[in-house]
Parts: structure tokens; C-alpha cells; sequence
């Protein structure tokens, strides 16, 4: 295959708090193909969302390496990491974090808004977005007028338009009830099968399991890296995938 | 798609947006957006309401500035618009009389024409009808020339008029209305109506000139200066009105100033006793009454003004505030810091700009009222309103601008966490 699409190297990232160094990542190494869907597994302050942020380019290392779709993120500029975000990374988060007083395709119309594209072609690929996701009869609704799992398909419309090379999800069924947080799940892997790639991050093992596959992380450390199975129901150290 | 062309769709698109998020919120919490922008709005508001009624007042100043006469030298011993010790010096100046006039209308050869003013209050009555404190002014059929005006009905005061010292009157429109109330011009005509006592026959009704730095221009009655001098026995000194060809007047004030001069034997080493006053006399001065007018309102504005900014920055900081994950949110979908610097400028500019339309508004209908209920005129000029709207919108900016800047600088990981 090709190279991969995410690569990490020794990524560490150590915060100062109170005149102590907190080790939220110390060292971790892995690599993403394209086409994956790979769940990120962890208790909560096992790192999991300060790799999620690194991997999302919403924050940096403080050492290691890490390149997404061959760009080393070292060192770039604040407006080159937001221009990366925008091209590359398409954001799925817990709250759905739609903007309120937006209509549905407004929301689903944004990285392109940012990216520069014409009025006419934001609303296209917007509506097309929205269609795929199955909201095609939903794209006036403003998000207080639609369901949690909608506002979520909504979210995920959003991250789609853009064509990012990866797919980045916070725990994406935290705020929904099981039916509804199912039928995203389900969505995801429909989004996996068109060749999607997908990181999942989630604390829930049964949602892991349901992964090709899955990275555990605890106290910034990667102990497992397997099939999505098998690293969720044993949460035991396996060898790291070279 | 080329690189400019992106950039310039960019930020049309987000733009546009920031307009739209920034009308929204004012509609969305209009109590709060009612307070923010009440600021600007008084601010806006007192400073189009002075400067409208400024205007007003140098459109009917200009109007009434066309009474006097530009181009003539009011000569008398008193200087237009002095006080204190100059009152003093000038009040005790030989008076202004036939003298010096023969010697204007035999010697000053630059003047295109010469019309004594001796006036005098007077009760004027006609029948039963009186009407006090009317400006008799005693004169010659030059008046019309020096002074501008012309004659509704009838006739002016004729050079035989003042010869004989004829007891011929032409009335001012307010006169002729108030003495004659309901009868035709033609009617009012030859009748007779009696001047402190002496009768007077009306040979004409001036034309309506209007009121001029509150005074009734039309509340008055010209007669011939020779009778107003001998019946009226008006011992106060005269003006003599001197016009000059358009563009000499420089030079017929040097040839005025030498004649009164021999005239009234002023000796070489000892100033003029005598004042040459000039429509500029007025306009200078209206100039620095209005000139600190528009300096109190200019203060008053800026005052207001930044009040109303500090409002609007107090709002965008609460707006930051509560809006941290939207923030967030933007800037993981890729918007650059400058991108929210924008988006927050524009919101503040506009909610500000919304605030100085309303106030300008409120500000015209303010000069409209303070029109109606008093003498003051009001006029509107584009620019007023342009003004207004730009000044309010820059203060938008400018107090939007550390808001905005804070906004910028949050960090995009802290600002998706922030609860």
C-alpha cells in the first residue's frame, strides 16, 4: 500500500500545571492507512483526546513526530494548521457543536465557506453532503428543530463536505441514546465501506469492538493495538503494530 | 479557480455571514441589543439633532444675510457688535448727520449709490388699529439699492418725496397686514395713518423679506429722511449705507474712510470716529457663534460616543464569551484567527452601525420637533446622515476590536473544551 495516511512518531505532549509536567502523551507511535476505520480506546485521562487534538491538528507536540497526508506538522504556522484542518480533517464531536441560528445546510456549508468555495458549488456539495447522510428533506431545519441523531447526521454532513482525507469522531454517540447512537454507528461503517478513513475515539469498549480496528491508550501510553474485537473485550498489552 | 479569486469568495462569503450572525443576535436578544446600543444611539442622535439645526440656522442665516446688502459699507458711529469699553468710546462719537452724507454723495465717487438710515421707534395707527415700537426709518429712493428689497404695491419714496419732505410712507408687509387686516393692496393705497402723531400717507407696501437674527424685518415703515428729521425730531445719530461696484469695495472704504475723516476733522494722529460696518462683520461673528456650537456638539458626540463604545466592547466580550465553543468550532472547521477577528469586528461594527442608523433617525426627528416648537430651522444633509452612520460604525470597530482580538487568541483546543 501506499503511505500511510497518518504517522505517528514518539508523539508526546506535556503540559505544565501547577509548576508540575503532566505527561498526557509520553510517546506513542503508530500509522493510519487510508481506508482504515480505527477506534482510539482509553479511560478518561488516558490521552486519548489530547492524541485525538494532536491527530486533529488542533494542537501540537511537544516532542515526536506526527504527519497527516505526508505534511509534517512541525513547526507550521497557526493559519497553515487551520488551512490543514480545513483540507483534510472532518470533525464529528460528542456535543455535534452545530452552530445554532444556522440552518442545517448553512452548518454543512461552512469548511467550505473557509476553503473558499462559490456560493453556488457550497450549496451543491452541501446538499449532496446532506443527502448522503439521508437529510435531504431536512436541509432548512435549524438544529433546535431537529432530533439528536439528526443534529449528529447533520455534524457528520458537515465533516464530510470538504472530501477531508480523515474522518475525526469524539465520542460521537456520547450524547445519544442507543437506537439513535446505533444508527450512527452504522453510518459510520457505511461511510467506511464508500473508503472513508475513520478514527473513532470513544471509552466504550462495545463500540471499539465494533472496529476492524483499535488502538487502547492508558496514561499516554499505547498498550494495544489490534483488531477492534479483540482489544476492546481484553484491554490487554499486545504487541505494537510496526 | 485562481488563488485571489478564492480569497476574494472567502471573505465575500464570510462577510456576508458576520453580517448575518451579527443581525441575528440583535433580533435574538433585543432587550439586550435595545441597551447596547442605546449609547450610540444617544450619542448619534444629540450630534445629527445640533448639527441639523446648525444647518438649518446657516440656510435661513443666508437668507437673511441677502437683506444686507454685500457689497455696501453701513457707516456709523457705532461698530456692529461691541460691548464694554468700546460701547463707551463709541457712544460718546459725534453723531452720524446730513453733514457727512452731502459729503458721501458729493465726494465718493466709487460709491454706486448713497441712502441715509435715521431710525426711530414709533406708534403707528391707523383708526382704532395701533401697533407700537415700529421701525420708522428715514431714507432716500436709494434705499432699495443699498439695502436690497423691493416695493409689493405701489410706489418707493421718490427724490421729490425727500425734498419736499413730503409725509409720504412705505409700510412694511407686517405693518400694512396688521394696520389694513382684510383690504386689497390698491384699497390700502393713499390712506393715512398717523405717525407718533403726525399723519402719514401710504404710497406703497414693501415686499415680504422675513425676520433676520430674530428680528421682524417687515415690522417697519420707510418715509422721506428730510421729514422723519423735521416731524419726528429724531436726534440719533444716522447710518449712511455706501454701495460699491461688486469688488471695490476695499478701495471705496479708503475713499469713505478720507472723506468723513476731513469731514468730522479727525486729526491725523487720532483713530477713526466713526465705524465702517460690513455684512462680513455679521458673518464673522455668526461664524464663531456657530463654530463653538459645532464644537459642543462635536465634544458632546465624542463623549457619547465613547460611552456607547464602551458599551458595545462590554456586549462583544460577553459575546466572546459565550460563544467560546462556536469559536472553537470555527476554527477546527478552519477558520484562521483572522477569519474571528473579522467575523467579531464586523458584528461589532454592525451592531453599532444598527445603533447610529437608529440614532440618526431619532436625531432628524429631534431637529424636526425642536423646528416646530421653536424659531430654530432644521435641514438635513446626506452628509449628516452619512456621518453619522460611518462615525458609529468606526466606533463599532474600534471598541470591537479588543474583543475581537481576545477571540482570536483563544486556543482552539481550550475553546471546543470550555463549558
Amino acid at each position: 500500500m501506499a503511505e500511510p495516511l497518518i504517522v505517528a512518531r514518539d508523539l508526546a505532549r506535556h503540559y505544565v500545571l501547577g509548576g508540575e509536567t503532566v505527561r498526557a502523551l509520553d510517546g506513542v507511535t503508530f500509522s493510519i492507512d487510508r481506508g482504515e476505520w480505527v477506534a482510539i480506546i482509553g479511560q478518561s485521562g488516558s490521552g486519548k483526546s489530547t492524541l485525538m487534538n494532536l491527530v486533529g491538528c488542533l494542537d501540537t507536540p511537544t516532542s515526536g513526530t506526527y504527519s497527516l497526508a505526508g505534511s509534517d506538522v512541525r513547526g507550521l504556522p497557526d493559519d497553515a494548521l487551520a488551512d490543514l484542518r480545513n483540507r483534510e480533517i472532518g470533525f464529528v464531536f460528542q456535543t455535534f457543536q452545530l452552530l445554532p441560528r444556522a440552518s442545517a445546510l448553512a452548518n454543512v456549508e461552512l469548511p467550505l465557506v473557509y476553503r473558499g468555495v462559490s456560493r453556488r458549488e457550497r450549496r451543491l456539495r452541501a446538499e449532496e453532503a446532506l443527502a448522503s447522510v439521508g437529510l435531504a428533506n431536512r436541509m432548512h431545519h435549524r438544529p433546535n428543530e431537529l432530533s439528536g441523531g439528526q443534529r449528529q447526521r447533520v455534524a457528520v454532513a458537515r465533516a464530510l463536505v470538504g472530501d477531508p482525507s480523515l474522518l475525526l469522531a469524539d465520542e460521537p454517540t456520547g450524547n445519544l441514546d442507543s437506537t439513535t447512537g446505533e444508527e450512527i454507528i452504522r453510518l459510520f461503517g457505511e461511510l467506511h465501506d464508500r473508503g472513508h478513513t475513520i478514527l473513532l475515539v470513544t471509552h466504550e469498549p462495545r463500540l471499539a469492538a465494533r472496529c476492524p480496528r483499535a488502538i487502547r491508550l492508558s496514561d499516554g501510553r499505547i498498550v494495544g493495538d489490534g483488531p477492534g474485537s479483540e482489544v476492546a473485550s481484553t484491554g490487554a498489552a499486545r504487541a505494537v503494530r510496526a | 479557480m485562481s488563488a485571489l479569486r478564492r480569497r476574494i469568495v472567502r471573505a465575500w462569503a464570510e462577510g456576508l455571514e458576520s453580517v448575518r450572525i451579527a443581525l441575528l443576535s440583535l433580533a435574538g436578544a433585543r432587550l439586550r441589543s435595545f441597551l447596547t446600543t442605546l449609547g450610540i444611539v444617544i450619542g448619534v442622535m444629540t450630534v445629527i439633532a445640533i448639527v441639523a439645526i446648525i444647518q438649518g440656522l446657516n440656510a435661513s442665516f443666508e437668507g437673511q444675510m441677502s437683506n444686507l446688502g454685500a457689497h455696501t459699507i453701513y457707516v456709523s458711529k457705532w461698530k456692529w457688535f461691541t460691548g464694554g469699553d468700546d460701547w463707551w468710546e463709541q457712544r460718546n462719537r459725534r453723531n452720524m448727520g446730513t453733514v457727512e452724507l452731502r459729503a458721501l454723495e458729493e465726494e465718493a465717487l466709487l460709491a454706486t449709490a448713497i441712502a441715509p438710515m435715521a431710525s426711530q421707534r414709533a406708534l403707528v395707527t391707523f383708526r382704532d388699529r395701533e401697533i407700537e415700537r415700529v421701525v420708522v426709518t428715514g431714507t432716500n429712493p436709494r434705499y432699495l439699492e443699498t439695502n436690497g428689497g423691493s416695493v409689493a404695491a405701489g410706489r418707493f419714496l421718490s427724490d421729490t418725496d425727500v425734498e419736499l419732505s413730503r409725509n409720504s410712507a412705505v409700510l412694511g408687509a407686517d405693518v400694512a397686514q396688521r394696520l389694513f387686516e382684510g383690504m386689497r393692496p390698491e384699497e390700502i393705497l393713499g390712506r393715512k395713518v398717523v405717525v407718533n402723531g403726525i399723519p402719514f400717507s401710504v404710497i406703497g407696501i414693501m415686499a415680504r423679506r422675513g425676520r433676520m437674527l430674530g428680528l421682524d424685518m417687515d415690522l417697519n415703515a420707510l418715509v422721506p429722511v428730510t421729514t422723519l428729521l423735521r416731524d419726528l425730531g429724531s436726534r440719533r445719530s444716522m447710518t449712511i449705507a455706501v454701495a460699491s461696484e461688486p469688488g471695490k469695495l476695499e478701495a471705496l472704504e479708503d475713499e469713505v474712510t478720507g472723506i468723513l475723516r476731513r469731514v468730522r476733522r479727525v486729526p491725523p494722529e487720532k483713530r477713526d470716529d466713526f465705524s465702517l460696518n460690513r455684512q462680513d462683520t455679521v458673518l464673522k461673528l455668526y461664524r464663531q457663534l456657530t463654530g463653538a456650537l459645532y464644537g459642543v456638539a462635536v465634544g458632546v458626540g465624542l463623549i457619547t460616543l465613547v460611552v456607547g463604545g464602551i458599551g458595545i466592547m462590554n456586549i462583544m466580550l460577553v459575546s466572546v464569551t459565550e460563544r467560546t465553543r462556536e469559536i472553537g468550532v470555527r476554527r477546527a472547521l478552519g477558520a484562521r484567527r483572522r477569519t474571528i477577528l473579522f467575523q467579531f469586528l464586523v458584528e461589532s461594527s454592525v451592531v453599532a452601525a444598527t445603533g447610529g442608523a437608529v440614532g440618526t433617525a431619532l436625531g432628524l426627528a429631534v431637529a424636526q420637533l425642536v423646528a416646530l416648537l421653536t424659531p430654530l430651522a432644521a435641514a438635513v444633509t446626506p452628509s449628516a446622515v452619512v456621518l453619522g452612520l460611518v462615525f458609529s460604525a468606526l466606533v463599532g470597530l474600534v471598541f470591537g476590536s479588543w474583543p475581537a482580538w481576545r477571540a482570536a487568541q483563544l486556543d482552539p483546543v481550550e475553546a471546543l473544551r470550555y463549558e
